[in-house]
């Protein structure tokens, strides 16, 4: 019983992000619509920030901001290397949501549609010179 | 398509099953020991006379010899921490222009009838001797900007890199 | 085929000429003040551009880029980038025996070593809300543009 407790009800943080990262997932992998699997791209990339995050928590910590009456009090500071990283990755999450909502514009452009199956149809009967 | 769901969901279950296999060693939610945030285990040692000669100020021989075997650098100074009986600090020589030349690097610790060895973590250093350091109290802003300076130049790169693919896209041959 | 004309919402158009300058001068704050409490340069840089997307929602488009023209958007989105390199190359410039390249502490701007710091980090986070402003705003006003041929309109990119 103390090894259950130990090992899983203390952990409860990393099991519901793992369960957000596979709805995620599924989105990408099984959808038809293009739009939906951006949306599931970030869904994703949200869940991992959440996790990454989540890891750098301290029991009764306060905000990382230094202050000389809370050293004096006591209190202990939450960790702010992790939020320092995720700046970075939310950045790189933004950007790719741009480039891939310019493309799916140009696609629509080009084929009149965006559902993935019927865009495989037209493409090869465009004639390209993939075969 | 119903292969397709079929075969998302099979992978959906053979990747919860990695992930849960590998967040056994991740630690507690909240955990105030964790490595992350305080500091790492590297080796213990008999107690000898190694109490003895560590709070004369002395370093000992063993220790010297134990670290540098795991590649790590040897000791020059050790101090005792205030208030509480049986730790230590140890501190490093370091090279950089304009600061304190040693830098605290080591925990010893007396438990039992044996002696913990680990490795303080990095944030350490970045909590504790910030304000002094950069005469600023925001802890993400000084680490994002000043010890993490070069990141956050190619962070700029990549999302100006994003602005310009977007505009080589989407805009027509007489508006670029 | 002929465009509709959208139907003119008066309590929408008057909020938004109310908020508009507010939005702004918070977002102006939130830079300022990245080394005293939370903020900084990627999170001011975001707001200021939600002052324009609120425009183009409560008004048309044709407004916003006769304000702020596209000429003005590309100086705007390299001047931060500019910033923040020169700031670099300054550093080995006036560390003369040490060289390293981005170690604020030894341009004298004041006499203390560390306070060099503090004031070479504020111009770092304003350089760094400069071009996510000026980048953002780019982005958006391409994703919303329509075709002169009269074809789809497709608007609007999540901004965080």
């Amino acid at each position: 019983m103390e090894w259950f407790i130990a090992k899983i009800f203390a952990k409860y943080n990393y099991w519901v992000f793992i369960l957000l990262m596979m709805i995620g997932f599924y989105g990408i992998v099984a959808k038809d619509n293009l739009i939906k699997k951006i949306i599931g791209l970030n869904i994703f990339q949200t869940a991992i920030f959440l996790f990454f995050i989540s890891l750098g928590a301290v029991k009764s910590g306060t905000a990382p901001i230094v202050d000389e009456e809370i050293i004096r009090k006591g209190y202990v500071y939450a960790n702010p290397l992790p939020h320092v990283l995720i700046l970075t990755a939310i950045v790189v999450s933004v950007a790719t949501t741009a480039v891939a909502l310019s493309l799916v514009i140009r696609m629509h452009q080009e084929y009149g549609t965006i559902e993935e199956s019927e865009i495989i149809e037209k493409s090869s009967d465009k004639g390209t010179t993939w075969t | 398509m119903k292969s397709l769901r079929a075969i998302a969901l099979i992978l959906i279950f053979l990747l919860c099953g990695l992930f849960i296999y590998v967040a056994e060693d991740i630690p507690v939610f909240g955990d105030p020991e964790a490595p992350p945030i305080k500091s790492v285990k590297l080796f213990t040692m008999e107690v000898d006379q190694v109490v003895s000669l560590l709070d004369q100020h002395i370093i000992p021989e063993k220790l010297s010899r134990e670290l540098v075997k795991r590649g790590f650098p040897p000791p020059s100074h050790i101090e005792k921490i205030p208030g509480i009986d049986g730790e230590w600090n140890a501190f490093i020589a370091k090279e950089e222009p304009h600061y304190a030349k040693e830098e605290k690097y080591y925990w010893i610790k007396k438990e039992g009838d044996s002696v913990r060895v680990s490795r303080y973590a990095f944030v350490v250093r970045w909590i504790e001797k910030g304000l002094e350091e950069t005469a600023v109290t925001n802890m993400v802003t000084y680490g994002l900007a000043d010890y993490r300076g070069y990141d956050t130049l190619g962070e700029t790169t990549v999302i100006f890199t994003a602005g310009v693919s977007v505009i080589l896209l989407l805009r027509r041959r007489s508006r670029l | 085929m002929k465009e509709e004309r959208r139907e003119r919402n008066v309590v929408v158009e008057t909020v938004a000429r109310v908020m508009i300058p507010f939005v702004q001068l918070f977002a102006l704050y939130v830079i300022i003040h990245g080394t005293g409490g939370p903020g900084g340069g990627f999170q001011g840089g975001v707001v200021f551009a939600s002052a324009f997307i609120l425009y183009t929602v409560a008004f048309n488009l044709a407004g916003v880029k006769k304000r702020f023209p596209e000429s003005a958007n590309t100086i705007f989105s390299s001047l931060g980038l500019y910033l923040y390199a020169g700031i670099g190359l300054l550093a080995i410039i006036f560390s003369l025996g040490v060289g390293q390249y981005l170690n604020y502490g030894f341009i004298p701007f004041t006499s203390h070593f560390e306070e060099n710091r503090a004031l070479g980090m504020d111009f770092v986070e304003m350089g760094i809300g400069i071009t996510v402003m000026a980048i953002i705003v780019s982005i958006f006003f391409d994703l919303a543009q329509k075709d002169e041929k009269g074809s789809e309109e497709e608007e609007g990119e999540e901004s965080r």
